[in-house]
């Protein structure tokens, strides 16, 4: 039964660095930032499985609200696109 | 079978970190380099709480049912470890705090120079500097 | 599709070397001696924290100090943010005053925030508030209530929120409300012949000091990030204007 929870968690994992890869090569920076927003769900999904429910209160509104918010604010203030 | 996803969970976590350690060290844009800072902060919490858990079947959070011994028996044997939990919590809520504090001195550094780009950022501190002198 | 070439070669990579690593691991099937000895001993036991929710009695009970600390470095990071901003009291005034029109959003999305900001207040209290017998707690609970904030500067503006009254100022005094709350439980303890955070049998009912942490945690944590972000949401034009630069 635990192969379950394991598989669960593999998933959630792996949809977590398929995401942050996608976030740190893109060069539009709000894309980027949906990109690591749907990284921190994932992250959210991983830690209720771990029987973390306490980090999840405070996770879900710190990195999926909170911090997208920060970083969209700071892209208008700064500008979109990335040079490289 | 069980160690091997355990494994394969591991490596994906430290891969994550490669590429967000990447991501700092190589991205020439200080807002991108915010982002994969997050990533790492994240993915560390993450393995701190992984090491906490216990590949046993019926597994509890560390939060008593009910407030009896028998049922203290049962929890001892099934809970996660408490411990990196708790400290979690507030590298979750302090780091957020000193990522803002960061997010700010980005802002500033584009009011006074007009870059975010480290590469042009460097050619400007170096005018500055000639400047004064 | 060419930029997910390097992924797969990396998720490739990582189930070959599991593969190897698998058969030299043991899975971890017990948990260590000090996680046990604060699970037996967070309600029951000699060392008791009264309190049937573990992770909470750690934070301000069993590494109560830890987490002082922690708090003053969250205070820091704040005040931090807080001086790389900083306006003076003319300033300040000049950054209330609306620039310049922009459109407004729809009834739809005015209405439905404004249901959803009163959700927000009253799960974030709750969280809070119960936070010594079920998940959550004051860095819960106050990261929670953050959100609400922020919502309204969305859909309104930061003057809407500014007009009922929370502006920077206020977040800030409710933010100090929250920390000397805080440091006055800690040291109440003193007064009575006890040391410093000491949480039984000072405060003999169940949860202890937890409570009180909690619901002042909840205040300093929503309020410093609710400061922070009236001071993000100024438009870009002022700040310029005050450091005299740019255009």
């Amino acid at each position: 039964m635990i192969e379950i929870h394991l598989l669960m968690l593999l998933i959630t994992v792996l949809i977590g660095l398929i995401f942050s890869y996608l976030a740190i090569i893109e060069k539009d920076l709000l894309k980027a930032i949906g990109y690591s927003a749907i990284q921190a769900i994932a992250y959210a999904i991983a830690f209720y499985i771990l029987m973390a429910p306490d980090i999840v209160l405070a996770y879900i509104a710190i990195a999926v609200g909170i911090y997208s918010a920060l970083l969209v604010f700071v892209v208008s203030k700064t500008g979109r696109y990335e040079v490289v | 079978m069980i160690a091997f996803i355990w494994s394969v969970i591991i490596l994906t976590l430290i891969a994550t970190i490669m590429i967000s350690l990447y991501g700092i060290s190589r991205r020439p844009n200080l807002v991108k380099k915010l982002i994969a800072l997050t990533i790492f902060g994240d993915t560390a919490n993450l393995l701190v709480v992984l090491l906490g858990y216990r590949l046993i079947y019926p597994v509890a959070p560390p939060i008593l049912p009910s407030l009896s011994k028998e049922a203290l028996q049962t929890f001892v044997k099934t809970a996660v470890d408490p411990l990196p939990q708790a400290l979690v919590i507030t590298a979750v809520v302090i780091g957020m705090a000193v990522n803002v504090l960061i997010a700010f001195a980005i802002v500033q550094i584009h009011r006074l120079y007009g870059t975010v780009d480290t590469r042009e950022l460097s050619k400007k501190l170096i005018q500055v500097e000639g400047g004064e002198q | 599709m060419k930029k997910l070439i390097p992924i797969t070669i990396i998720i490739l990579i990582i189930f070959g070397l599991a593969y190897v690593m698998s058969g030299k691991i043991e899975p971890q099937e017990n948990v260590r001696a000090l996680g046990k000895f604060y699970l037996e001993n967070s309600y029951f036991g000699d060392y008791s924290a009264k309190s049937p929710e573990v992770v909470t009695a750690i934070l301000w009970d069993y590494r109560g100090v830890d987490t002082l600390f922690e708090t003053s470095v969250f205070f820091l990071a704040i005040i931090g943010s807080l001086t790389l901003f900083r306006l003076n009291k003319k300033q300040e005034k000049e950054a209330k005053e609306r620039i310049e029109k922009v459109e407004e959003l729809t009834l739809v999305i005015k209405t439905v925030t404004k249901v959803i900001v009163a959700m927000i207040l009253a799960v974030s209290a709750s969280i809070a508030l119960h936070g010594h017998l079920t998940p959550g707690g004051g860095f819960q609970g106050g990261s929670a209530l953050a959100v609400a904030p922020l919502l309204i500067i969305a859909a309104y503006s930061k003057y809407a929120l500014e007009k009922q009254g929370l502006d920077k100022t206020r977040a800030l005094i409710l933010r100090s409300i929250g920390l000397i709350g805080i440091a006055l439980i800690a040291l109440l303890p003193l007064t009575k012949g006890g040391f410093i955070m000491q949480n039984q049998p000072i405060f003999p009912w169940l949860g202890g000091s937890l409570i009180f942490y909690n619901f002042f945690e909840y205040l300093a944590v929503g309020a410093g990030f609710t400061a922070v972000f009236l001071l993000l949401a100024i438009p870009e034009k002022v700040f310029k204007k005050i450091l005299g630069v740019g255009e």
